[in-house]
C-alpha cells in the first residue's frame, strides 16, 4: 500500500479487508463522545464530583452537622492581626469574638471574656495562656480594632489561610468542607434518583401511548399536553407541600412531574420504529405487546432516552436547589447544596463565602451534566443533533 | 380561524377546571388539616372553625362552592391571616409582581433577539464565541445564585444601587437582570440557531440574487422567518418568570405575589397557596393562548384546525 491510489490485490486474502479496525457500537460512540473536550472534561468533572460526594465525607475529620460554636463564621482565608507576642494572632469573627490563631493558621481557641466595657465602647479578653494578660477590642468606628493592654492599637496584620477548617466555618461552626460534600452527596442522591423514576415513568408512558397509538394515544398525548401547560414549578412546590416529610417527600415531588418530556421523547421514536420490519416478525411469530414494547421498541429508543435522563439531572438539581433556597427543601439537620445556600443569604454582606461556596459547587454540577448531557446526545445519537 | 379559537378557548377552560379539581384535591389529602398546630385545640374550637369555614360539608360540595366563588374571582378566606382573603394577598401583590415581570420581559426581548442576531451573523467569530459562552453560562447557573451574586457585588461592594426594595427605579435593576438572565440566554441560543438555519435556505439565495442589499435580506426575508421559534417559546418563558420571581422576590425583598406564595407555603396556609396557584395557572394559560393567537399572526403557513 505504498501507493495511496493502488490497486488493490484481485485475490487473496486482502480482497474483502477492512482497512480500518471495526468498533461495536459503545466503542463507537466512546470514540465520538471522547472527540468533544467539552464532553470529556464533564465526565471527568462529574465522576470527580461523584468520588468527592461519596468518599469525601467519610475521609473529613468533621461531621457535617458537628456544631463548634466557638469557632463559628471564620473564613477559608483571612486578615489576622499580629499579637504583641511573636507567633500568635488574634481574628476577629463577624459577629464580634476573638479567635486566637497560630502561625500556621490553625485554630487554636476563642478567647474568654473579661469584663464588657459598654461605657467606652470596648470589651476586653483575656489572652495569655494562663488567663494573663488582656487585649481590648474596640467597637467604636465601623470596623472593629484590637489595642493592647496599654490601649495601643494593634495595627500590624497578616493574611492567613485556615488550616484547621480549610474552607471555614458557617454562621454555626460546622466544617463548610465537609457539609459541600455531604451537601453533593444529598443533591446528587435526590437528582439521580428523581431521574430515575421520571425515566421509567416517562419511557413507560410514551412507549404505551406510541405503540397502542389510535384513540389511546390521544387520550394520554392530550394529558400530556394538559400537563406541560401549567408550570412544574407549581406543582412540585403543591405535592411538597402535601408530603411534608424532608427528603422522601422532595424525591417525590421531583419524580411525580418531570417525566412528561420523556414521554413525549419516547413516543416519538416508538412511533417511527413501530413501522420497521422487525416488530412485523416480531408480532409474526406472536409476541405480545408488553414483550415488542419491552424487548423490541424501548432498547432500541434507549440513545435519546439515556440523553432525556442526563439532562434530567441537573434539572432536578436545580428544583431542589430552587426549593430549598425558598424554605420547602430539606429539613435540618440534614442539608443539601441548596439549604446551604438559603442559610448563607442572611449573613451574605459579612460572610459571602458561605453562600458563594455551595453556589459555585451548584453550578459546576449543572454545568458538568449538561455538558456530557450534550456529548451523549452527540454521540449517542447523531440524528438527534440540533 | 374562529372554531380555531373557540376549541382553544374550550380547551383552556377544561385544563383550568381540571388544575382546579388537582389543586383541591391535593390540598385537602394533607394529612392534619389546616388547623393543626403546635398547640392542640379544643374540639369544640376546631368544630366551630370547621363550620365557620364549611369544612363540615362533605367534599364534592365544598369542591362546588370553591368553583362558584372561582367564577365571581372570589378565592376565599386565608387560613392563616384573619381577616385577610386571598384577593387581598394577589391584589396587593399583583402590581410589583406585574411590573417587575413585564419590564423583565421587555428586557428579555430587547437584550436576547439583538444578541442572538449577531451572534448568528458573526458566526464562528469572537462576537459568536463570547455571546455563546455568556449563554451557556446563563442557562447553568441558577437564577438565585445570579441574584446573590449580583446583591454582593452591586449592592454591598460597591454601593450603585439601593440593596433592597423598589422605591426608587434603581431597586428593579438587579431583579430584572437575575430574573432575566436564564430567559436572555436561552432565547439568544433559540435565536441564533434558527438565524442561522433560515439563513441557509434557498429564499434567501434568491433574495440575494435580486440584488437586495444585506439588510435587507436579513430583516424582510431572514428575520421573519427566524423569529417563529422564538415567539413559540414565549409562553413558556412567561412561566418561566413568573414562577422565577419566586427567590427573586425573596432576595430582593419585593412585596410581590411570588413573596405572598412562598410565604404561605412555608406558612402551610392552605387556602392562600390554592387559591394563589389557580390563580398563577389561569394567568399562565391565558398567556400561552395569547402567544398562540400572535403566532397564527405572524405565520401565514399555520392551518387552524
Amino acid at each position: 500500500m505504498s501507493q495511496p491510489w493502488a490497486r488493490a490485490a484481485a485475490a487473496g486474502a486482502d480482497r474483502e479487508r477492512i482497512a480500518a479496525t471495526p468498533h461495536s457500537f459503545g466503542v463507537d460512540v466512546w470514540l465520538r463522545f471522547a472527540k468533544k473536550p467539552t464532553a470529556l472534561a464533564g465526565l471527568i468533572a462529574v465522576l470527580l464530583l461523584l468520588a468527592c460526594a461519596l468518599i469525601g465525607p467519610s475521609l473529613s475529620p468533621y461531621s457535617y452537622d458537628k456544631q463548634t460554636l466557638s469557632l463559628a463564621g471564620v473564613p477559608p482565608v483571612f486578615t489576622a492581626v499580629v499579637a504583641p507576642e511573636a507567633g500568635r494572632y488574634f481574628y476577629i469573627t463577624p459577629n464580634q469574638k476573638i479567635i486566637e490563631v497560630d502561625d500556621q493558621g490553625r485554630l487554636l481557641r476563642q478567647l474568654p471574656m473579661a469584663q464588657d466595657l459598654f461605657m467606652e465602647k470596648r470589651v476586653s479578653y483575656r489572652c495569655g495562656p494562663q488567663d494573663e494578660g488582656l487585649v481590648y477590642l474596640d467597637y467604636s468606628a465601623a470596623k472593629p480594632a484590637l489595642l493592647d493592654e496599654a490601649g495601643n492599637p494593634l495595627a500590624a496584620t497578616r493574611v492567613l489561610w485556615n488550616r484547621t477548617y480549610l474552607l471555614g466555618t458557617d454562621h454555626l461552626g460546622r466544617d463548610i468542607l465537609t457539609r459541600l460534600m455531604y451537601g453533593a452527596q444529598i443533591s446528587l442522591m435526590v437528582a439521580f434518583i428523581a431521574a430515575a423514576v421520571n425515566m421509567v415513568i416517562g419511557t413507560l408512558y410514551g412507549g404505551i401511548a406510541g405503540y397502542l397509538g389510535g384513540r389511546v394515544d390521544a387520550i394520554m398525548m392530550r394529558v400530556v399536553d394538559i400537563i406541560s401547560t401549567i408550570p412544574l414549578t407549581l406543582y412540585v412546590i403543591l405535592i411538597k407541600v402535601c408530603l411534608a416529610g424532608g427528603l422522601v417527600g422532595i424525591i417525590v415531588a421531583l419524580s411525580s412531574v418531570y417525566w412528561v418530556d420523556m414521554a413525549r421523547v419516547v413516543r416519538g421514536q416508538v412511533l417511527s420504529l413501530k413501522q420497521q420490519e422487525f416488530v412485523l416478525a416480531a408480532r409474526t411469530i406472536g409476541s405480545g405487546t408488553r414483550r415488542i414494547l419491552l424487548t423490541h421498541l424501548i432498547p432500541n429508543a434507549m440513545g435519546s432516552i439515556l440523553v432525556t435522563a442526563t439532562m434530567l439531572i441537573p434539572s432536578a438539581i436545580f428544583m431542589e436547589a430552587f426549593m430549598s433556597f425558598i424554605g420547602i427543601g430539606i429539613a435540618p439537620p440534614m442539608a443539601s447544596l441548596g439549604t446551604m445556600c438559603n442559610d448563607a443569604t442572611e449573613a451574605l454582606r459579612s460572610s459571602p463565602y458561605q453562600l458563594f461556596l455551595p453556589a459555585l459547587i451548584i453550578c459546576l454540577i449543572m454545568f458538568a451534566f449538561n455538558f456530557v448531557g450534550d456529548g451523549l446526545r452527540d454521540s449517542l445519537d447523531p440524528q438527534l443533533k440540533r | 380561524m374562529r372554531a380555531y379559537i373557540l376549541k382553544r378557548l374550550l380547551m383552556m377552560l377544561v385544563t383550568l377546571l381540571l388544575v382546579t379539581l388537582l389543586t383541591f384535591t391535593l390540598m385537602h389529602v394533607v394529612p392534619g388539616g389546616p388547623f393543626t398546630r403546635d398547640k392542640q385545640l379544643p374540639p369544640s374550637v376546631l368544630e366551630a372553625l370547621e363550620k365557620k369555614y364549611h369544612l363540615d360539608d362533605p367534599l364534592p360540595k365544598q369542591f362546588l362552592d370553591y368553583l362558584s366563588g372561582l367564577l365571581r374571582f372570589d378565592l376565599g378566606p386565608s387560613f392563616k391571616y384573619t381577616g385577610k382573603t386571598v384577593n387581598d394577598f394577589i391584589e396587593s401583590g399583583f402590581p410589583y409582581s406585574g411590573k417587575l415581570g413585564l419590564l423583565t420581559l421587555v428586557f428579555v426581548l430587547l437584550a436576547s433577539i439583538p444578541m442572538g442576531i449577531l451572534a448568528a451573523l458573526k458566526n464562528g467569530r469572537w462576537q459568536d464565541m463570547l455571546l455563546m459562552g455568556l449563554a451557556t453560562l446563563g442557562v447553568t447557573i441558577p437564577s438565585f445564585v445570579i441574584a446573590t451574586g449580583l446583591l454582593y457585588v452591586a449592592a454591598f461592594r460597591l454601593g450603585w444601587v439601593p440593596t433592597f426594595g423598589v422605591e426608587k427605579w434603581q431597586g428593579y435593576i438587579l431583579p430584572v437582570l437575575a430574573l432575566g438572565g436564564y430567559s436572555i440566554s436561552f432565547l439568544a441560543r433559540l435565536m441564533r440557531s434558527s438565524l442561522l438555519e433560515v439563513m441557509g435556505q434557498d429564499y434567501i439565495r434568491t433574495a440575494r440574487a435580486k440584488g437586495l442589499t444585506e439588510t435587507r435580506v436579513i430583516v424582510r426575508h431572514a428575520l421573519r422567518n427566524a423569529l417563529i421559534p422564538v415567539v413559540t417559546v414565549l409562553g413558556p418563558t412567561v412561566a418561566g418568570l413568573l414562577t422565577g420571581s419566586f427567590v427573586i422576590e425573596k432576595i430582593f425583598a419585593i412585596p410581590g405575589m411570588g413573596a405572598h406564595f412562598v410565604n404561605s407555603v412555608t406558612q402551610r396556609d392552605y387556602t392562600t397557596i390554592m387559591g394563589m396557584t389557580v390563580f398563577y395557572a389561569a394567568f399562565l394559560i391565558s398567556m400561552v393562548f395569547l402567544v398562540d393567537l400572535f403566532y397564527c399572526l405572524i405565520d401565514p403557513r399555520i392551518q387552524y384546525k
